[in-house]
């Protein structure tokens, strides 16, 4: 992901990470809410990786589409800010092995999706809220 | 219609999405190559950030289109580091090398490939593909730009000292251009399947009716497209210009000389 820092979010000013602001589509972002078991406990794993450019998790910037568990693998599905995303298999690698963190689970898939294409209004409140810290005005 | 992944389709199904892939990324790398030569000639440092970011968008779009091979059981290394270069499906549009310093060219090239681009996708939204379907509108989404950047450009280049290069470039680049539109072995199956839901040749009508008023308002001369001749060279059956089979060999010179086996992965496991 690519931000400009103070570019206004929903201008055109820098298309490079697609500001456009959006719909947020219906049961996005995924958080995790009401997750049980080791899907809450690969959740609360996957919080802990963050955007390798900011300082944000990659669940708050709304990138994790879903987590799903079956004996003792994981399967992650997520989509990337960007399609020319370069830090991709950095950011793939991180969540696969975040997910490898959670009891009982020794092996997980992370599978890219594109549908919904991601927009700026799926970031959390919390992800925004950091996002501001960070010096971007969303 | 709506066929199901990758591991379910009928050899006629699986040669047709095939075939629709690799024209895609083909073209999307290959484009993607050449913008990339101008990083650091563009003529203002304005235009090196915007030529260097949409080849990266492009890049990005056929990444999305050669992970789709990969589900079909293709390797990386199979759909480019060692791919036989008279294999590629690219349109010959985006193979041809720039002469030196002639910014008119990569402009017209690629206001002539994004219209093109942007009508290919949306006949894709519909695709009975879930896979390709799916990666359609985030493609959109960050294509629009790029036929701006290129309008724009020509806008600055046409009436004034650089007319004349801007002609040059369009009736140099013209006839490859319709090969964007040239039919692969298996269009018809394309079709039928509703893989793409429209003919290359009604693509092709519409980008006409996009380009050549825009062009023709800036006072070019746009060729008349029934009486140009197709290029002996089409890309589209792994026919190429010369200029192809140099840059295919630069771009794989260093996967070469490194003796990658497999792409290097950043941060090991652990």
């Amino acid at each position: 992901m690519s931000m400009d820092s103070g570019a206004p979010l929903g201008s055109d000013a820098c298309a490079y990470t697609d500001y456009a602001a959006g719909e947020k589509p219906e049961d996005f972002p995924k958080t995790g809410e009401g997750a049980t078991g080791v899907e809450a406990d690969i959740w609360k794993a996957l919080y802990e990786v963050e955007d390798p450019e900011m300082p944000v998790s990659v669940v708050d910037l709304g990138l994790i589409y879903n987590v799903e568990v079956e004996g003792s693998t994981a399967r992650v599905e997520m989509t990337l800010t960007y399609t020319g995303c370069p830090a991709r298999d950095m950011i793939l690698n991180d969540v696969r092995c975040a997910a490898m963190t959670a009891p009982g689970i020794d092996d997980a898939d992370v599978e890219l999706r594109y549908n919904p294409p991601w927009n700026v209004n799926m970031v959390t409140e919390q992800g925004r809220e950091q996002l501001r810290e960070f010096g971007l005005s969303v | 219609m709506s066929l199901d992944g990758p591991d379910s389709l009928t050899d006629r199904e699986q040669a047709a999405v095939e075939e629709l892939l690799f024209r895609m990324a083909d073209d999307e790398y290959v484009v993607a190559e050449r913008y990339i030569e101008w990083q650091i000639y563009a003529p203002t440092l304005e235009s090196d950030l915007a030529i260097s970011n949409i080849a990266q968008d492009e890049f990005g779009h056929a990444r999305l289109w050669y992970d789709l091979l990969q589900d079909m059981g293709y390797t990386e290394q199979e759909c480019l580091w060692e791919r036989d270069p008279k294999a590629w499906t690219h349109s010959t549009l985006v193979e041809q090398p720039f002469d030196e310093g002639d910014w008119a060219d990569v402009i017209v090239r690629s206001y002539l490939y994004d219209v093109a681009e942007n009508l290919r996708m949306e006949v894709l939204v519909d695709s009975s593909y879930p896979p390709i379907a799916d990666r359609v509108a985030k493609v959109l989404a960050e294509e629009r730009y790029h036929r701006e950047h290129a309008q724009s450009w020509l806008e600055r280049l046409s009436g004034g000292e650089h007319h004349e290069k801007l002609q040059a470039a369009v009736d140099r680049l013209f006839p490859y251009a319709l090969t964007l539109f040239a039919a692969g072995p298996h269009e018809e199956d394309i079709v039928s399947l509703e893989l793409r839901t429209e003919r290359l040749a009604d693509l092709r009508e519409e980008w006409l009716d996009i380009v050549v008023p825009f062009l023709e308002s800036l006072d070019v001369v746009v060729p008349e497209p029934d009486e140009v001749d197709l290029p002996e060279a089409t890309g589209r059956d792994g026919s190429h210009t010369d200029a192809w089979f140099d840059l295919q060999s630069e771009f794989t010179h260093t996967y070469h000389e490194l003796e990658l086996e497999e792409p290097i992965r950043l941060r090991g496991e652990g």
